[in-house]
């Protein structure tokens, strides 16, 4: 079935039909067991408990299932089992994220639609530390390595996420959550090889300094290939990056709970830039080694009083040197958060905070990128307050939420929303949701003057400059969204989650050209091109998605996919578009001798970056990964993972910095474990 | 790049969706046979608890005398909101073990715990643990729970899951300071810990 190599959807989707129907066939059998009521088991003896097997959702998921928004989490298992190295291919299982591979170092990730290389409405946290930067309203992907062994999980929720977690949080949040030191005791050693991450080593130790306080250390590098862009050259692109640090966790058996953590990290990328010039030759293109580097240090207190009474405060210093390409910019973050969370009676629970975020962001100017002024100071102060009312216990709430924010760079914002959850059965749950974010403008939309590229339109005459202005006057993004959802566990193997947005956006940042002007200063005098930064966009998008996972057996899982996304926003070129369709489906299977086979096929509709700026469309795709896993020891496990086994290779991403673009390979990755 | 590539390679979007529909009705087809002829073999974390607790009324030896007369019940308490309370009343429904019945005792946060036999304690109640085992301790009642490190803050049993099953943990010093014998059926298929406190 994986051989096939032409893309024919419809026959794909054939396949997958034998696929799925097989085993219902072969499970018939199975599961014509004499049925037995659960009142009858009182005579279970105490030898037959102790193997039953129980089919307990844990706390973490019962609330996932009964959480009144369009949450998604990548598991450590998930990780695991499809040898994932990074969070950006982690998000891909994540139902109707669009995850593109740019080239070897980056990636462009976005929800519901606006993909771009900053996919700009999307909040990242790493362990509660933002990782969204002001200066280009995005994530540099590259620069956020982590130990993949030790992620406990990835929780992403798909929609706006504003009154609990702020600003920027509008199309979604994502949650990259470690495990405690306290489950990452012993030595790890882990090294693994391929054709694209060539090698890879990470050594983890974990302790016990004294009764109930735990640490580990680690440390890794990675070295990723370039990559082939579709003339058949190097892209130029290959990287590698150093990672160390440490977490150490207290957990008394009080309420209290206090994690000190930290991580350094560097990393080199060849990447492509261009230099732009007045005089000949207008654009060079350059394939320049850039190295980013960056630590941080968080501290975080939780006071556990009840399941219901919890009180976090939280804070943490982060420094980024990150070369973007035109220059090297430096952002230290200082930001302290508190978080509490009561029960207001029996009715209500509530949950209030507040924080304070101070940045500097300095950018070394170049011709192609000035920044006015060079050094920035960012404040940043949020209080929110939000009450889950039960209406009836169990079975109705509504949940009344807002925030206020206020922003140096722009005024103060409202970020209210309200949710309504309705479970009728402990297998059912219904919400609806009506949310109000808002995107601060980047200080790239504030704040620069970008010299794109040079050209000479006539032999004699003066050469022109095309430029991209930011604009002191830009207001935040604002985004009125209409939410509903419904999960439902027909039976205990089978779950479906089915969610619709309507998503309605004012003051979209877009460019609008101005007149054509000349220029005498920079020498020689030449014509100007010019767009600026307007909030002139506007428009709105709508779309469902749908995930279903079963399990089939007790060793064989499927999780499936499907999104559908409209947009309709205007100016339309403007805007990237992400793909209309995805589906996506994945299947555990764990086979005797300590055996794991585990498979994933990505279809991605075809998608286009903002055909104004000059992005070519991307055509449909499909990604079929294949990986097996053998644990013949408790303390070894050794895996060889297939990707992209259908097509030698293809393109997910326009990007404007190439003249070709990157193709992503057929590739191979091998990876031993071992763990003490 | 041509355009024409592109169309060649483009998606076939209805093709598509309507195969897409077929699978999740073969899905839908599935799960109603699985609906048919559904196993109730498989049990959730709380019923299985619950069964532990009736038998470990047969496999504890309370001091003679603890329950007043011949026809009271055995009173099994519980603290703290839990799913094991709503699984527990349906399998000790109408059960005798012993020549008694089962009664059970939903305890408040007055802590009246004395009249029972075994008080169940859960997680929410976590919190208040240390207090309740304090003041239960002394009484021959058999503690169970499910929090991290109860039968080492001096409760007898704990439930423990380990690879998705209920395991138990019990603290013997606990249970001999509460006037308990614990048989070695029940101890065979359980981990024996240690008390802080020894």
């Amino acid at each position: 079935m994986l051989k096939q190599v032409s893309f024919r959807p419809w026959l794909w989707c054939d396949a997958l039909l034998v696929f799925v129907l097989m085993p219902t066939l072969a499970g018939a059998t199975d599961t014509n067991q004499p049925a037995q009521s659960f009142g009858d088991l009182g005579d279970l003896t105490i030898e037959q408990l102790v193997n039953v097997k129980v089919t307990s959702v844990a706390k973490g998921q019962t609330d996932l299932f009964a959480s009144p928004a369009a949450i998604a989490v990548v598991t450590a298992d998930d990780i695991r089992r499809l040898g994932l190295t990074s969070i950006p291919e982690a998000l891909r299982l994540v139902p109707g994220m669009d995850v593109a591979q740019i080239n070897a170092a980056e990636w462009a990730v976005s929800a519901r639609g606006f993909n771009a290389e900053f996919g700009r409405d999307l909040l990242v946290l790493i362990d509660g530390r933002t990782v969204y930067t002001p200066s280009s309203a995005g994530v540099f992907w590259d620069a956020q390595d982590v130990v993949m062994d030790d992620l406990d999980r990835i929780e992403v929720i798909r929609g706006p996420g504003a009154t609990l977690w702020g600003a920027n949080a509008v199309n979604g949040v994502i949650n990259v959550i470690s495990k405690s030191a306290r489950e990452t005791q012993g030595l790890l050693v882990s090294g693994s090889a391929g054709s694209v991450e060539q090698d890879s080593v990470t050594v983890r130790y974990g302790g016990e300094l004294a009764s109930n306080l735990y640490y580990r250390v680690y440390a890794q590098r990675s070295d990723m290939s370039d990559l082939a862009n579709s003339n058949g050259k190097s892209s130029g692109d290959a990287w590698n990056s150093s990672l160390g640090g440490f977490r150490a966790d207290w957990e008394p058996p009080s309420p209290n709970v206090l994690t000190l953590q930290g991580d350094y990290y560097y990393s080199e990328a060849a990447q492509p830039s261009e230099l732009v010039s007045l005089t000949p030759p207008a654009v060079t293109l350059l394939n320049t080694s850039e190295y980013n580097q960056g630590g941080n240090i968080l501290g975080r207190w939780t006071h556990t009083v009840s399941d219901s009474s919890q009180m976090t405060l939280q804070t943490y210093y982060d420094h980024v040197e990150q070369n973007t390409g035109f220059g090297i910019e430096y952002l230290n973050t200082y930001d302290i958060d508190l978080q509490d969370r009561f029960s207001l009676g029996s009715w209500n629970d509530f949950v209030w905070g507040t924080g304070y975020r101070y940045q500097d962001v300095d950018d070394t100017p170049s011709f192609e990128l000035t920044w006015l002024p060079q050094t920035q100071h960012l404040r940043l102060f949020n209080i929110f307050a939000q009450d889950d009312i039960k209406i009836v216990p169990d079975r109705l709430h509504l949940i009344l939420g807002n925030k206020f924010e206020d922003n140096s760079l722009v005024q103060w914002e409202v970020e209210p929303n309200g949710r309504l959850l309705w479970t009728p059965t402990e297998s059912q749950t219904l919400w609806a949701a009506v949310s109000r974010a808002a995107r601060t403008p980047s200080l790239f939309e504030l704040d620069t003057r970008l010299n794109a590229a040079a050209f000479q339109p006539a032999p004699a005459s003066p050469p022109a400059l095309v430029s991209v202005f930011g604009n002191p006057n830009s207001t935040a993004e604002k985004l009125l969204a209409y939410e509903a959802g419904y999960r439902v566990e027909p039976v205990r193997s089978l779950s479906f989650d089915l969610t619709g947005f309507y998503n309605v956006y004012q003051h979209l940042l877009v460019q609008v050209a101005n007149p054509t002007a000349i220029e005498t200063s920079p020498a020689p005098t030449h014509l100007l091109i010019s767009s600026s930064y307007m909030n002139a966009g506007a428009g709105d998008t709508y779309g469902v998605e749908l995930s279903s996972q079963w399990r089939v057996f007790e060793n064989w899982r499927l999780t499936a996919s499907y999104s559908w996304l409209g947009t309709r926003l205007t100016p339309v070129s403007d805007f990237a578009q992400s793909p209309q369709q995805q589906f996506q489906l994945r299947s555990y299977l764990d086979l005797p001798y300590h055996l794991e086979l585990n498979g994933a096929v990505y279809l991605v509709g075809r998608s286009t970056g903002p055909l104004s700026a000059g992005f070519e469309e991307i055509p449909s795709y499909v990604r079929a990964d294949l990986g097996l896993i053998w644990s013949p020891r408790k303390w070894l496990q050794v895996g060889l993972w297939g990707e992209n086994l259908l097509q030698s290779e293809h393109i997910e991403f326009s990007s404007q910095e190439t003249p070709a673009l990157t193709e992503v390979p057929r590739s191979v990755l091998a990876k031993v474990t071992v763990r003490f | 790049m041509n355009k024409s590539r592109f169309q060649h390679h483009s998606l076939r979007g209805q093709h598509w969706l309507a195969q897409v529909i077929a699978w999740a009705a073969c899905l839908g087809l599935w799960c109603e046979s699985c609906l048919v002829g559904r196993a109730e073999g498989s049990l959730t974390e709380y019923q299985v608890k619950a069964l532990y607790l009736l038998n470990f009324i047969k496999y504890v030896d309370w001091p003679p005398n603890t329950i007043a007369g011949s026809n009271a019940p055995t009173t099994i308490g519980l603290c703290g909101e839990s799913k094991l309370g709503e699984a527990l009343k349906i399998v000790a429904a109408g059960k005798s073990i012993g020549g008694r019945l089962i009664a059970i005792r939903e305890i408040g946060a007055t802590n009246d715990f004395s009249p029972c036999q075994i008080l169940f304690i859960s997680d929410a109640e976590s919190f208040r643990m240390r207090q309740i085992l304090e003041k239960a301790s002394a009484l021959p009642i058999l503690t169970v729970g499910e929090g991290a490190a109860f039968a080492q803050n001096g409760g007898i049993i704990n439930f423990v899951l380990k690879n998705g099953t209920v395991r138990l943990e019990i603290n013997l010093s606990a249970a001999k300071k509460a006037g308990l014998t614990i048989s070695s059926r029940l101890l065979a298929v359980a981990d024996v810990v240690k008390g802080k406190a020894d």
